[in-house]
């Protein structure tokens, strides 16, 4: 990771790694059934998403869902209820199958036709250091483009090294404050 | 229009459809027969509206209206001809290549005898399966020249239903010395000044390089009539399908003007801040912590439901209530978190941790609305500001509430200013000149805009949710407002309700607020509801 924030905090400034929070808001694009996994009609909805393609068996055994056909189709008929941890089980398998379904749509809004996304980036919060140790940081606001699949790629498969490498590419572009936005409050964009 | 419609009647009014008058002429008709506008709508079954703009030319009349309209004018034209001496009114003279003709006698507009070339008589806009119009490649217009991307059926270049605009530099080729100049007797026909066919000098000075703010507004104004005329000329007539289309692309307009308006701006603002937790929403339905102070308040001295009604209460609605609230303290830049009165300022603004003072007046609106459950609570600095104003030496209606923390960031007041001046000028715009579209894409950008531009997926430009509440809490604020001016003017406040809706009696309230569709005057509420209009209550209790 770029920067010299020697120790992170030690004067009281509060944030996160940029790779962290362009993982966040990447997260924060995707949308999927709204309903709780608890609820009749989010279990339903979830059920219905994994057992409608071979992709949503392999989102199933990748988050320990093991359970025989039968109990599957009694799931789906409503006929009986998982247990509390296949339900947890079952919510991390829809959200893991969900992510990867829409990250070629991330990629696609992110990368805009090669235009790329402006990506608004704050500081972080300072408001606990005192003035000597302060660093001067604004609000910065830059046109991140090229990067967007392997940070999609990245955020899906949870490779932090890999999005905060995608981070040192933005911060690149920031120019000689670079070492100020290694860590941020919060990054945001419109795509 | 229940009668079945017949044949013949569609093709007469597919007969005079292809002889309609350009809207100048509909309006010189109606004139020279001195009729007035209610006159005709009513005698069409439009509203006078709609006769309005089909004489200014914002849209072409379209059924039911049409057949009636267009006999209407028929018999006008052979009642009123038009002056066709070029030197007595020269801008009709130019319509003379339109298919209706110059129409001295009504055989005329059957047979058009020099005016028109026969080409451009029998053109229908080429329209897909839908409905809609077609665009294909530009080229310019064969009846006005002007370009456009619309078509003929045959193909060839034309403006959409009749939005030409007939062009006043380019006098058509058709002579209208060739037709025999007919009596005039037209008041309203003033010599017009010669129009010089050399252009305006460009002035050598050069021009400011920063726009004056009348004309970034005059520029912006531009915009919005510009998408209204283009919708419109889309839809070809159609105006429901024009205004579906307006309000559908009204939160990408309204948030480039505001892009536009910020231009030169002097502050950065932050449109994706890191948020507090208390304004997150916990999920979708879920609302988040903020407590906006609707109000939602009946007095309980007056009820509908006495054994005697004799007090006469006058339902008043608040024009544009949430346009006028965008002139708001809002913060800039990122909340930052403070405790105590630290983060209570006059440039400051966000949301507070509040314990407020009992209410005690129960002929007033409490300024915290109809809130339940007592305690701490959190609110925005607009209704912060309502109570400190409320506690002050001027009012001294209640004690200054305690705050006990605070998410606040400094503030202006003039963020959205720009903004909100430019939609009050469109929206006083579209009222005077009866524009419906207009008017209703204004309300759908002011509204869709505060309401969007906190966590939705219809609008990701910005995530401010505490713009959102703020924008609410100060519509509710100055709603209160105008409760206790009222009172304190002598009136009763019977209910006080939403954003805009204020029930008065016991005196004159047009001594007390200006009536009218301004966005600072209020009008009689009109509904069919049992408490609108002017309505009976009865006295109950002490």
């Amino acid at each position: 990771m770029a920067g010299r924030w020697m120790e992170f905090g030690k004067y009281g400034a509060a944030g996160a790694p940029g790779g962290e929070a362009l993982g966040i808001a990447m997260e924060g694009m995707v949308r999927g059934i709204s309903s709780p996994v608890d609820s009749e009609r989010g279990r339903a909805a979830r059920l219905n998403y994994l057992t409608r393609s071979d992709a949503g068996y392999e989102a199933m055994d990748r988050a320990g869902v093991h359970v025989s056909p039968r109990t599957l189709m009694a799931w789906l008929a409503e006929e009986r209820s998982p247990n509390k941890a296949n339900l947890a089980r079952l919510d991390a398998a829809y959200w893991d199958l969900r992510r990867r379904n829409v990250a070629a749509d991330l990629k696609a809004r992110l990368n805009n036709d090669g235009r790329g996304t402006r990506v608004e980036i704050n500081p972080v919060n300072q408001r606990g250091v005192e003035q000597k140790y302060r660093r001067d940081l604004a609000p910065r606001s830059i046109n991140v483009r090229g990067v967007w699949d392997r940070a999609v790629d990245a955020w899906m498969d949870d490779d932090q090294d890999e999005l905060d490498a995608v981070w040192d590419e933005v911060l690149d572009l920031i120019g000689s404050d670079y070492d100020g936005y290694s860590f941020v409050s919060s990054v945001g964009w419109s795509a | 229009m229940t009668d079945p419609v017949s044949v013949e009647s569609l093709l007469e009014e597919a007969r005079l459809a292809k002889a309609m008058p350009p809207p100048e002429e509909r309006l010189r008709l109606r004139e020279a027969a001195g009729l007035t506008r209610a006159q005709v709508a009513t005698a069409v079954g439009v509203a006078r509206g709609t006769v309005l703009a089909w004489e200014n030319g914002t849209s072409t009349p379209t059924p039911p209206g049409r057949l009636k309209y267009l006999q209407l004018l028929e018999g006008l034209a052979e009642l009123h001809p038009a002056p066709v001496d070029p030197a007595d009114n020269p801008i009709a003279a130019l319509f003379n290549d339109q298919p209706y003709g110059t129409a001295p006698a009504p055989a005329a507009a059957e047979t058009p005898a020099v005016a028109v070339p026969a080409a451009l008589t029998g053109l229908e806009t080429l329209r897909g399966p839908d409905g809609r119009a077609i665009e294909g490649d530009p080229g310019p217009c064969v009846r006005c020249g002007v370009e456009t991307t619309y078509q003929s059926t045959d193909g060839r270049p034309l403006h959409s239903g009749a939005m030409c605009q007939p062009t006043t530099t380019a006098p058509s080729p058709a002579a209208p010395a060739a037709v025999p100049p007919a009596p005039a007797p037209v008041p309203a026909a003033a010599p017009a000044a010669a129009v010089s066919p050399v252009p305006a000098p460009v002035p050598t000075r050069p021009l400011r390089r920063s726009k004056s703010a009348e004309r970034a507004e005059a520029d912006l104004m531009g915009l919005i009539r510009g998408a209204v005329e283009q919708e419109a000329e889309r839809a070809g007539g159609d105006e429901d399908a024009a205004l579906e289309a307006l309000i559908g692309r009204a939160i990408p307009d309204v948030m480039h003007l505001f892009n536009e308006t910020r231009a030169t701006a002097r502050y950065e603002y932050t449109a994706y801040p890191a948020l507090p937790d208390i304004l997150h929403k916990p999920s979708k339905r879920e609302p988040d912590q903020i407590w906006e102070a609707r109000p939602a308040y009946n007095n309980p001295a007056y009820s509908m439901r006495a054994a005697q009604k004799d007090v006469k209460v006058t339902a008043l609605d608040v024009n544009a209530a949430y346009l006028s609230a965008l002139k708001v303290w809002l913060p800039i830049g990122k909340l930052e978190h403070t405790t105590g009165m630290d983060g209570v300022g006059p440039k400051r603004s966000g949301v507070h941790l509040i314990t407020p003072a009992p209410w005690t007046h129960p002929h007033l609106p409490d300024p915290l609305g109809d809130r339940d459950t007592p305690g701490a609570l959190w609110v925005t600095d607009a209704t912060l500001r309502l109570l400190l104003r409320l506690s002050g030496p001027k009012w001294g209606l209640t004690e200054a509430p305690t705050v006990h923390e605070s998410w606040t960031s400094g503030a202006t007041e003039n963020f959205l200013d720009a903004l909100r001046k430019l939609l009050v000028a469109a929206r006083s715009e579209a009222i005077e000149a009866g524009d419906k579209l207009l008017l209703e894409y204004v309300k759908a950008m002011y509204s869709k805009f505060v309401s969007t531009m906190g966590e939705s997926v219809h609008n990701r430009e910005m995530v401010r949710p505490d713009w959102m509440h703020l924008i609410h809490a100060q519509a509710f604020a100055l709603h209160c407002g105008r409760a206790y001016k009222a009172h304190q003017a002598g009136l009763d406040v019977v209910a006080l309700k939403h954003t805009d809706e204020l029930h008065v009696t016991g005196g004159d309230w047009r001594q007390v607020f200006t009536e009218g569709r301004g966005v600072s005057e209020l009008k009689i509420k009109t509904g069919d509801g049992k408490a609108s209009g002017e309505y009976l209550v009865g006295k109950v209790g002490g």
